[in-house]
């Protein structure tokens, strides 16, 4: 690869006029509709987030991707949301490989979540681009380009609409590697879309599709849950040899902020991280979820004056281990074994429906390793079987008191 | 948008001016925001490309007899690459004929032949640069064979040997790739090449040392156009200009459904405008006719670094594929009737032969030697065998391989191990691989 422009090398060290510019955007509030907090008030309180340098720059499995050696006491972080997270991996993902593109619906403008604002003015119409709408298209076309060796950051709007391209991704982008015997494959091909409930999105801006692709061998599925995770994982998604699906959780994107580190880095794919450890029950989840559980355990640890005589004193002191999977495909199996043969009981949270969801595959594997360990039934907090129905929301996305039951339920079995 | 008249009589200070200011206001009037489009008050569909309600022509160098139509301008080409592109006519079918047979026999699984569209399909190979990236949809071994991919890999891959480069085994017949070639992998499912070529030319032009010398080609039949891919990729190479040629493949049928039923309008041809990309329809069983086509297509496509399409007419001469009889839905007389009119190599011969080129000599040699080389190949490939059975689970991922994968290879090996010798259907199957599952088995019997 060219060595970094100028205004590349400015882009990574965080100084770019541009940027400036972008933050004053960002940071204007009269064009800003109000934040779309909907069901999700965990995450303005949430310890799970980095607030300060120094614990953002101790990021768990953090991997430093630039030449710079020099300690933590030289690196610099910033406050962040997690569309700017997203929007800064992809700044340096384009500045350091001359074959990166980022192209979908309304990208070009700066996207309908603003995550790629002032990317095309940045690095120009020829790398930053809107295509027509057609989500078939999109995918075919960043396969093309990711097989030709260039690295193609494809955007779906929402996930909801990924589905079109479903023959693309399944079909085409997982099994070219396999199908070629390695003559050819697409391993540059990232493909980002925005997931998960918003409060208000209805049946068509709400879902959470990652459990039917989870059985696209050939692909790899990355949901991040904080604007750290979204830079690193993102970056790691773009730089793996794979095709990657990743997925952001969109009630993130404004409501998750801590500091960043501004440097270039990665987080693993493929593993989990254990977010608070405990020795009672394991809690997996991923994405929005995970902050319904931060809350659920916080309710249990002390619950509120309405919710006291519901909650038994008897599990008030019980240590959950909360997980955060990150990786739905292929899932970190290792870490969710140990931790529930340590616990002995696993309650699995996530959005979409029960059935085919990604919690029936952790489920029976965990049951079938973990057989012997099991104090309780493995449990599923997920959402119903249904639709996302528009005004129904509250009841249907497993909140945090639905995750307090299922631990409650689980502890007592 | 009709701007009030108070504002233009406000600007209108003399009569001249208003004149000029009226005048201006109308033009401004012919056109709606984002469009160009005139303004008229008289209200008339159309259907029609051509405007008149007549077809798109199809051009045609030679007629039926090998001769030049009057007027036709026979494309630079000398005794050399005639004879060989003849010669590359002729190979296809012979390869067709032992394959289609070897198939019958149950020595291959599958086989689709290219009867009736070796002129489409070599004519356009020889007019593409060979570096040219070229995505196709299954029927166009003959652009391989142009390329000097040799029999011996498309014996490798309809057999699935330990030779097969293209797939490694993995992939039905007729499914070839080769990066060397610059031929990417074919694949069942239908048109996903088409959005996929985009990307190709796309990242053509963005590729320093290949921007403004290749292209993107991409062939599909007039079935897989009604693919919404199909829709996709000449929407995406139009608006983010690509060099992207496509070239369609109108054989009159996509298994049993005529065309008639595949689409009411002009073909595929009528759709190119449509989208903004320049489009010729061809007659494809001339061959020097598609050569030209597909030339200036090219050609194009670099100058203006934008898509083109072209379509080339011609007729499905064999079954569908193997699994398919397509006297179940087209009279064998058809068939017949079409071969004697018009044969693809048969015009091409006549003229090669009028030009002193050919003759009978040279063919009954060609022949001899094209059904020489094509047995040399399969008798060959017969004694190959396969590659080592652990190629089941390899090149799923790039990396570390997700332990879901490590286990159930290593499952697999315990259940061979148990029950390889016993249980028939694994027993007479392992013989094929080489190492006979060993690899897979691991423990005392692995070999290596």
């Amino acid at each position: 690869m060219h060595p970094p422009s100028s205004t590349a090398r400015r882009v990574l060290n965080g100084l770019s006029k541009h940027r400036l510019a972008f933050q004053r955007r960002a940071n204007s509030t009269a064009v800003e509709p109000p934040p779309a907090g909907g069901h999700l008030p965990g995450v303005a309180t949430s310890q799970l987030l980095r607030p300060t340098r120094d614990a953002a720059l101790r990021t768990p499995g953090i991997k430093w991707k630039d030449e710079d050696n020099s300690t933590l006491g030289g690196r610099e972080t910033r406050k962040m949301n997690t569309y700017q997270a997203v929007r800064d991996a992809m700044a340096i993902a384009l500045a350091k490989d001359d074959t990166a593109v980022v192209f979908g619906e309304d990208v070009a403008f700066g996207g309908v979540f603003r995550c790629t604002m002032g990317l095309a003015e940045e690095f120009g119409k020829e790398r930053v681009f809107n295509t027509p709408l057609t989500e078939q298209g999109i995918a075919g076309f960043g396969i093309g380009m990711a097989s030709m060796g260039h690295t193609a950051i494809a955007e779906i709007q929402f996930a909801d609409y990924i589905f079109p391209a479903f023959d693309q991704l399944v079909n085409e982008a997982a099994k070219i590697r396999y199908r070629s015997g390695n003559s050819f494959n697409v391993g540059k091909l990232t493909v980002r879309t925005p997931t998960m409930a918003v409060g208000h999105g209805g049946l068509y801006h709400s879902q959470s599709p990652e459990g039917f692709f989870m059985a696209g061998s050939g692909l790899k599925i990355v949901i991040p849950r904080s604007p750290i995770q979204a830079k690193g994982l993102l970056l790691g998604a773009i730089r793996d040899p794979n095709p990657v699906i990743f997925m952001e959780p969109k009630i993130l994107y404004r409501s998750a902020v801590e500091q960043v580190p501004i440097d270039d880095f990665e987080l693993p794919l493929g593993k989990a991280e254990v977010l608070v450890p405990g020795e009672d029950l394991t809690l997996v989840t991923w994405g929005t979820p995970v902050y319904h559980c931060e809350t659920a355990l916080h309710v249990l640890r002390s619950p509120s004056e309405e919710l006291e005589s519901l909650i038994p004193t008897s599990v008030r002191g019980a240590k959950v281990e909360l997980i955060d999977l990150r990786s739905i495909l292929p899932w970190d199996m290792e870490t969710i074994v140990e931790s529930v043969n340590r616990t002995g009981r696993l309650v699995i949270v996530h959005e979409a429906g029960a059935i085919g969801g990604v919690g029936s595959e952790i489920a029976s594997e965990i049951q079938k390793r973990c057989f012997l360990k099991l104090n309780a039934p493995v449990r599923r907090v997920t959402g119903w079987d249904i639709p996302v129905g528009l005004t129904y929301e509250k009841f249907h996305i497993p909140d945090a008191i639905r995750v307090v039951d299922a631990i409650i339920e689980t502890l007592t079995y | 948008m009709i701007r009030p008249a108070s504002s233009l009589a406000r600007r209108a200070a003399t009569a001249s001016s208003a004149r000029r200011t009226l005048a201006t206001t109308a033009r401004r009037c012919e056109n709606l925001p984002k469009s160009t489009s005139p303004i008229v008050s008289k209200l008339n569909f159309f259907n029609s490309v051509t405007g008149d309600g007549t077809q798109i022509p199809t051009y045609r160098v030679l007629d039926g007899s090998g001769k030049p139509l009057e007027g036709a301008e026979v494309p630079e080409i000398d005794e050399a690459f005639a004879t060989r592109m003849y010669e590359n006519m002729m190979l296809l079918p012979a390869l067709d004929n032992v394959l289609y047979n070897v198939q019958r026999q149950g020595k291959i699984s599958f086989y689709m032949t290219s009867y009736g569209e070796e002129a489409t399909i070599i004519g356009s190979a020889a007019a593409l640069d060979m570096e040219d990236e070229v995505l196709g949809q299954y029927r166009e071994m003959g652009v391989l064979l142009w390329r000097g991919f040799g029999l011996d890999n498309v014996m490798a891959q309809c057999f699935g040997t330990s030779e097969d480069a293209s797939s490694k085994g993995r992939q039905m017949p007729v499914h070839f790739g080769s990066p060397q070639h610059h031929f990417h992998t074919i694949s069942s499912p239908l048109a996903t090449q088409i959005p996929q070529a985009a990307g190709v030319g796309y990242a053509l032009k963005r590729d320093p040392a290949r921007r403004s010398k290749h292209i993107a080609a991409c062939y599909f039949g007039e079935g897989a156009a009604s693919e919404g891919d199909f829709h996709a990729g000449l929407l995406l190479a139009s608006t983010i200009p690509s060099p992207t040629l496509f070239l369609a493949r109108n054989n009159g049928f996509a298994i049993s459904t005529p065309s008639t039923e595949q689409f009411f309008g002009d073909g595929i041809a009528a759709r190119g405008p449509g989208y903004g990309i320049d489009t010729l329809r061809v007659d494809g069983n001339d061959v020097l006719a598609v050569l030209s086509a597909v030339r200036a297509a090219r050609q194009r496509c670099l100058t203006q670094g934008r898509a083109v399409l072209v379509e080339a007419m011609t007729y499905r001469v064999g079954h569908h594929s193997t699994s398919d009889d397509s006297y179940a839905y087209r009279s064998r007389g058809e068939v017949e009737e079409r071969k004697r009119v018009d044969d693809p190599s048969g015009r091409f011969r006549r003229f090669l032969e009028a030009r002193g080129w050919w003759g009978e000599e040279r063919e009954k040699e060609a022949r001899e030697r094209a059904k020489k080389g094509v047995m040399e190949a399969f008798r060959r490939a017969e004694g190959v065998g396969r590659g080592e059975l652990g190629g089941l689970f390899e090149d799923v991922y790039e990396g570390e391989q997700p332990w879901n994968l490590v286990e159930q290879r290593e499952e697999l090996g315990r259940l061979l191990r148990k029950y390889g010798k016993a249980w028939g259907p694994w027993k007479n199957e392992l013989g094929k691989f080489r190492g006979e599952g060993r690899d897979v088995m691991g423990g005392e019997g692995k070999s290596a």
